[in-house]
């Protein structure tokens, strides 16, 4: 049951990154990939209408944390509390800034919502880049379950570690390449003319460079956390996810190189998703490694609520998750095809 | 008060009221606006009045950015359970995380999937599906609405919990706990309430186009539909539901209606004060003027009935911010009164057919819309102020729910930055909306000929006609 609960929180996580993800990617290219205020307003139209919904995966989650692992919420809220008010304010102005941009059509005004745009989405891919890595890095966790961390401290992956070392800029480095390249592969699947020209140019640098900062990153791992292999091989999870991943790459490449945009596009995405399921499964069922003792860390079955409350939320919690899958079918038959600023007058007013 | 300015409960309560004060300024307007979308996209599609789209396209884009910001302010309300309030989580988030989590599965999920649909996606919809996005929009907002109450609701009458062995909450009995009657209670007020707002705003804008002679069409339907809706709601506001949850205070916190009318002894015949100014530290009312009974009336349905006073509780049990609870309370039901009597008034010279010759009562219709956000402020507060010194009444003090990890340092430096980007928000906010509405509706179409101001000669039946006046006259 708590194993169940475990991947049904982070598969609603990974949705919303990969959903999220994209959008992320999109607005830091939004400067390289558009030049004219038309093009960039077809960047807008291309993340459009459905960036409130594709963040209400994170308010899923966050909702569903509180209802199935309500002393993991505590203690990694309270703990992370400086870095995720910057996110929270990343993420305010971030939809700002898509929905106030188009208002007023001149130069200045759109120039400056710009700029929060592509600042805010770059620093969104950091913070959760960030984030990620502190996951997988620890936290200093104390007996009681509790952490209070400052942004940096020196810099180094043991005792009382800071929210960024070289480790976790590493991963925010990984992060801010492949959501820029995933975001580059969904702008060409969705435009037309020059910012799809120039996007289609962007995801075939950028793919390519993430794959020695993967490299990279997993010797990291390794050196950070030597004793998550052992668990993750037993883990067929793990397995799944690097499946995904190879077979990702496959679909990815052979897009890319025929100019299947819709191709290129799913193995994009799955190629996030695989990597984060097989994240989620190395790391289970320890939810937050403690970099003191760790005994100390949180696990899964030691942060989750009493059986019988999960067991309620899980005749209810499906229902919810089949509704907001048949949106997203509703979703996607309405709005597939490239945007056209004429017709998805999204950002105009 | 107990939390003095130096103890971090202290400021996480005031960052958690003050981020969830300024987030709801945006839902109550979408959650009353909502149905009159809904309203008049069916009459578009039933009449084929394009009369009906023009005013769903104008208002859609109000409702666009209202939501927009509901959206991004209102995810740091859920954040702050876990960063601010994590003792409290630990606590109780297996009861309360339920209904977190309903709220995003079945009510965000909705209406953000067709909140795109329904403000940009006309043309790429149709009519019928344009229709089922307006009515998922509104019945997500109001599903929200209802998870969010339940979950309130809980922690001013805690139901369907049992205690579990590590002395956290745990859910004994789901529906008991989604059946609360509390939840029933309030968000049936606060539904009204939302409506209040949202009809008070169409009103507001239809009155500022007729006193400035623009889109005379449009002005008509809002004011009329407005005033019309707006006279219901304010009214059911009153009684039954606003008089049901006087009722539910007096049964389940005694203290807190003692504490609303600032009573500190207790007695039969017990009046609602008009004015009067509570001194907590003398015990007393000063300067009251009160109609006697009232209270014993309103809260226990007899004037004769008993209605206990502050002096029978221990002090550490009152609520701790006397003062402000009870001129949020006095504040709110001197609005909700008003309201009545504006509304009615309006809607009988609507009735008359002197609604649109009358520029006094419009100049005030125009600059009313201010008050119900007051109203529906200081209602909340008095919901939330009356619930003190608890989190979750009678089992959980606010005191022992703050984050222990978390310095004043770390809140004041939070609510900083939230005050600061709140203040740009705002200002952003009031002009590009002051803008849309100088801007107006789209003109309209004639065929064959350019655009006019729209001053056709059309018919076009507003909700007051169809319900209140079935006499057909002639828009001009």
């Amino acid at each position: 049951m708590i194993a169940t609960w475990y991947a049904l929180v982070s598969l609603m996580l990974i949705i919303y990154v990969v959903l999220d993800g994209r959008n992320f990617g999109a607005g830091m290219l939004h400067w390289l990939a558009a030049k004219t205020p038309e093009e960039r307003r077809q960047v807008v139209a291309a993340i459009g209408p459905l960036w409130s919904w594709h963040e209400v995966w994170l308010v899923g989650f966050g909702g569903t944390l509180v209802a199935v692992f309500p002393r993991l919420m505590a203690s990694a809220f309270a703990g992370y509390y400086l870095a995720l008010f910057l996110i929270l304010w990343c993420l305010i102005l971030r939809g700002i800034s898509i929905e106030v941009g188009g208002h007023i059509d001149d130069r200045l005004w759109q120039g400056f919502w710009d700029f929060v745009f592509v600042f805010s989405n770059f620093l969104l891919a950091i913070l959760f880049g960030a984030a990620a890595g502190n996951v997988g890095r620890g936290v200093p966790l104390d007996a009681e379950g509790n952490f209070s961390m400052a942004f940096f401290s020196n810099f180094g992956v043991r005792g009382y570690v800071g929210l960024l070392d070289w480790y976790t800029v590493s991963v925010a480095i990984f992060a801010v390449v492949i959501l820029a390249a995933h975001g580059a592969t969904y702008l060409s699947l969705k435009t037309e003319g020059p910012v799809h020209d120039r996007s289609a140019v962007w995801a075939k640098y950028l793919w390519p460079a993430a794959v020695p900062l993967f490299i990279a990153i997993s010797i990291e791992s390794l050196v950070v956390r030597p004793d998550v292999p052992r668990h993750a091989i037993s883990n067929p999870f793990c397995w799944l996810g690097m499946l995904i991943v190879v077979g990702a790459i496959i679909a990815l490449i052979s897009g890319l190189s025929t100019r299947r945009e819709t191709r290129a596009f799913v193995g994009s995405s799955a190629l996030v998703v695989g990597l984060l399921v097989t994240g989620a499964a190395a790391i289970f069922p320890v939810m937050l490694y403690s970099t003191i003792a760790p005994g100390n860390s949180l696990t899964a079955h030691g942060v989750a609520s009493s059986h019988s409350t999960l067991l309620l939320a899980s005749f209810w919690w499906p229902v919810g998750f089949a509704l907001a899958t048949t949106y997203f079918v509703f979703i996607s038959r309405r709005y597939a095809g490239k945007v056209s600023v004429k017709r998805d007058t999204q950002g105009f007013y | 008060m107990n939390s003095t300015i130096s103890d971090p409960a202290f400021w996480s309560r005031f960052q958690f009221g003050f981020t969830l004060t300024y987030h709801y300024l945006f839902p109550q307007l979408t959650m009353g606006l909502a149905w009159f979308l809904v309203y008049w996209k069916w009459r578009a599609l039933r009449t084929g009045n394009e009369e009906y789209n023009r005013a769903v396209r104008f208002w859609a884009k109000i409702f666009g950015l209202n939501f927009a910001i509901g959206v991004v302010t209102g995810i740091p309300m859920e954040f702050q359970f876990g960063t601010n309030w994590a003792s409290f989580t630990r606590y109780s988030g297996g009861v309360i995380g339920q209904t977190l989590a309903m709220e995003s599965m079945f009510a965000f999920f909705l209406e953000s999937a067709f909140i795109g649909a329904l403000i940009w996606g006309e043309k790429r919809l149709g009519p019928r599906y344009h229709f089922v996005a307006a009515l998922g929009v509104a019945l997500g907002s109001w599903l929200s609405g209802f998870f969010i109450l339940v979950t309130n609701a809980f922690m001013q009458h805690p139901v369907g919990y049992r205690s579990e062995a590590n002395g956290q909450l745990g859910i004994a009995s789901l529906s008991g706990y989604l059946l609360n009657p509390w939840a029933f209670v309030q968000f049936t007020h606060n539904q009204m309430a939302a409506l209040v707002t949202g009809s008070f705003v169409v009103a507001a804008v239809g009155a500022f186009y007729v006193l400035r002679g623009l889109h005379p069409t449009q002005a008509k339907l809002y004011l009329r539909g407005g005033t019309f809706v707006a006279l219901i709601a304010s009214f059911l506001v009153a009684f039954p539901t606003g008089d049901q949850q006087a009722k539910m205070v007096g049964k389940h916190q005694p203290v807190t209606l003692a504490a609303m009318e600032g009573r500190f002894a207790g007695g039969r015949m017990a009046g609602v004060a008009v004015i009067g100014q509570p001194n907590v530290a003398a015990r007393r009312l000063d300067n009251p003027i009160e109609v006697p009974g009232a209270l014993s009336f309103l809260a226990y349905g007899t004037f004769a009935s008993y209605v206990h006073g502050l002096e029978e509780y221990p002090v550490d049990a009152w609520p701790d911010n006397i003062e402000l609870l009870y001129y949020s309370f006095h504040l709110m039901i001197t609005l909700g009164t008003i309201f009545i009597v504006l509304m009615g008034y309006a809607s009988f010279q609507n009735w008359r057919g002197r609604l649109m010759s009358s520029p006094w009562l419009l100049w005030v219709l125009m600059l009313a819309f201010p008050f119900p956000y007051i109203a529906n402020t200081v209602g909340w507060m008095t919901a939330e102020l009356g619930r003190q010194p608890w989190l979750v009444y009678g089992l959980f003090h606010t005191r022992d729910g703050y984050s222990k990890v978390v310095s004043s340092g770390d809140t004041i430096f939070t609510l900083i930055g939230f005050i600061g980007l709140y203040i740009v928000v705002g200002l952003l906010f009031l002009y590009l909306e002051g803008r849309e509405i100088a801007h107006g509706p789209e003109e309209e179409i004639v065929p064959g000929g350019g655009a006019v101001a729209g001053n056709r000669q059309v018919l076009v039946p507003s909700p007051a006609e169809l319900v209140a006046n079935r006499k057909a006259e002639s828009l001009v």
